[in-house]
């Protein structure tokens, strides 16, 4: 019993148990509000994440770097690897090459960003802002000469479940787990952590420091071309298709009890800020509220939660 | 230093140290920094009048300039918050709200649209205080916030529309004798930018506490008055920006200005501001907005699509910030 309560209490000290609990009191919320069945909503909530969860672990590493690290280009890096994937795909009707494609997309504007930080010496929060407006207008042209279309079998594989629970989910759970592994396990997590809690530190304790945060911008652009194509073969690709994911990446990662200015971070936290954004926008939806209310709400509701509990944690 | 008894004299000091340290050494590039958004902008107005030989006269100035007013009152707004270190990710969609406000309003209910311009600058002191009481990153903070001023914006006037009244309408069409109205106003925002941040006592607490918040604070300023003040100048500009855009186009849409944000913050960084704070630069903001916003024209005038108008204003923020990094690098 006593180990138990211990067991409790040492939970509540978890820094992502916030975002599960904020998930919990939404859960219950739509369940009073709509009285639609609860298992249906949280497996709508799991068909949605996916693609937050994917693009989040990518920018939870490079927050994890700290020293204002951070990925602006993320929603255009989507845009450009759906247009250019899903273009290849149609084009070779090759859903791997399609996938190849976009990840050399991926690396392209990661390779960007990183001269604009390594070499420029830019601060990474205006280097990424100016590659994603790059990205931007690489979009736009890929957009004004595309025609493909999404292979129905990637289009299946993405809406497909197994039990009402979406096969991707399933999929991105293995992946948080292999990423958690990575950031808490190997020698490469822990020197992201390490450079987050003190650059200088982490360099004289032999860690080589641009090669770490250079490996992190890397995996975010792939990671951002990979969750493109899915995103796209899942609402369809439209210019501006990833620009939700520019707030929502970075919230979902600050929400889940990662400190925003680096050298702490948790993959766990990212599924509770992923489900309670997908739930957030279930409930705006069952209340019927209009878009632009649905802005507001969310907005609000947001900055309410982080106000209330995430930041009270980091001092 | 020693003689410096008021707490406003020490944080004065601890600016003015703040500004030595990031400029260059060599006192030759420190004028080259400072003069650089002017050479830019001589550089990219020469280059719309090669183009262009008709643009050169009373009217043609006046018409290539204008589009930049309202852009000059943003990025004075952000210049305000990038001054204490922070970063405004939610400009845009406050000054199309501002925007919709006016034109919706102003004609119909003065007084509403005062309170709502009123209202809009009270919050964004109140994102200041967030940002500052609970320590919510300001970058997370003003992008929710963009977020309430779409949805408030998207609710007051739902498809673009509404009417400025005719005496705003008929003020950004006067035509001042000899100087043409655009520099007549960016001269007017640069020299109260020059006020606010040179002149004004409070205004040298605000440099100094970019400069350094830990020096500010021991030298007896609070630092969440200082960080309120940043973001109600911030907003007011913002209010501004709105206004400016709805004399110019005599109408309210949320979202015309949604792409501020980026190029409002490309403005400070061109216009010599240090990006991680402390470092003012009021006339060359103004001179950077000026420049950020030919540099569409100029690429219209070489029949280069719109499309490229985002990655061209990216690259142009590459090379300026790129650029002095390197040149501070290498002395």
């Amino acid at each position: 019993m006593a180990t138990m309560l211990r067991r409790v209490g040492g939970l509540r000290r978890q820094p992502w148990a916030l975002s599960f609990v904020a998930v919990v009191i939404i859960w219950v919320a739509i369940r009073v509000v709509s009285g639609k069945g609860t298992i249906e909503t949280m497996e709508a909530a799991l068909s949605v994440a996916p693609f937050l969860i994917i693009v989040g672990t990518g920018q939870l590493f490079i927050i994890t770097l700290g020293n204002g690290n951070i990925d602006l280009s993320i929603p255009n890096g989507m845009a450009v690897g759906a247009f250019v994937g899903v273009s290849v795909m149609s084009g070779s009707g090759n859903i791997l090459l399609g996938f190849a494609a976009a990840i050399g997309c991926g690396l392209a504007i990661s390779l960007v960003n990183l001269f604009n930080i390594l070499v420029l010496g830019i601060p990474p929060i205006v280097a990424t802002l100016a590659t994603g407006l790059l990205a931007a207008t690489a979009s736009f042209v890929e957009a004004s000469r595309f025609s493909g279309a999404v292979p129905g079998s990637l289009r299946a594989f993405v809406s497909a479940d197994i039990g009402g629970v979406s096969w991707l989910a399933i999929i991105c759970i293995v992946f948080s787990i292999g990423a958690g592994i990575v950031l808490v396990k190997t020698r490469y997590g822990r020197s992201v952590q390490a450079i987050g809690q003190s650059g200088a530190a982490a360099s004289l304790a032999d860690v080589a420091t641009t090669w770490v945060i250079a490996r992190a911008y890397l995996a975010s652009g792939v990671l951002a071309a990979i969750g493109g194509v899915l995103l796209g073969a899942y609402t369809g690709v439209a210019l501006g298709m990833g620009d939700a994911y520019l707030l929502t990446s970075i919230i979902i990662v600050v929400l889940g009890g990662s400190l925003i200015a680096g050298g702490r971070s948790n993959i766990p936290g990212i599924w509770g800020g992923a489900l309670f954004l997908s739930l957030l926008v279930t409930l705006l939806n069952v209340l019927q509220l209009s878009a632009a209310y649905q802005d507001i709400a969310e907005g609000a509701v947001i900055i309410a939660v982080l106000a209330i509990g995430g930041m009270t944690k980091a001092r | 230093m020693a003689e410096a008894t008021s707490p406003m004299e020490v944080a004065g000091a601890i600016g003015e140290h703040s500004v030595e340290d990031v400029r260059p050494v060599g006192r030759w590039r420190s004028r080259l920094r400072a003069g650089l958004p002017g050479v830019a902008f001589v550089l990219i107005l020469g280059a719309c009048f090669a183009l262009e030989p008709t643009a050169l006269s009373y009217r043609g100035v006046g018409l290539l300039l204008s589009p930049a007013v309202p852009l000059i009152f943003a990025a004075m707004s952000v210049s305000f918050v990038i001054l204490v270190g922070d970063i405004d990710l939610g400009l845009g969609y406050a000054v199309g709200l501002s925007n919709v406000i006016i034109a919706s309003w102003l004609v119909s209910s003065p007084w509403l649209a005062v309170a709502g311009c009123v209202g809009l600058v009270v919050a964004y002191g109140l994102i200041g205080a967030l940002v500052h009481v609970r320590r919510v990153p300001a970058i997370v903070a003003t992008l929710g916030a963009s977020f309430v001023w779409l949805g408030l914006g998207l609710t007051i006037l739902p498809i673009p529309g509404g009417s400025a009244p005719s005496w705003l309408t008929q003020f950004f069409s006067w035509q001042p004798p000899l100087i043409p109205l655009p520099i007549v106003l960016a001269a007017v925002v640069a020299l109260i930018g020059y006020f606010l941040c040179y002149r004004w006592p409070f205004g040298v607490v605000l440099r100094g506490a970019g400069g350094s918040p830990d020096a500010a604070r021991l030298a007896g300023w609070s630092m969440l008055r200082i960080r309120v003040v940043a973001y109600l100048l911030a907003g007011a500009f913002g209010v501004l920006a709105g206004l400016a855009l709805t004399g110019i186009t005599a109408s309210g849409d949320v979202t015309a200005s949604a792409n501020f944000t980026l190029l409002a913050i490309a403005s400070v960084i061109l216009g010599g501001a240090e990006f991680a704070g402390g470092v003012a630069a009021p006339v060359g903001t103004v001179l950077g907005a000026m420049t950020i916003s030919l540099t569409g024209t100029v690429l219209g005038f070489l029949n280069v699509s719109s499309d490229f108008d985002t990655g061209a204003q990216g690259l142009i923020l590459i090379i300026v910030l790129g650029g002095r990094v390197f040149m501070r690098r290498r002395r």
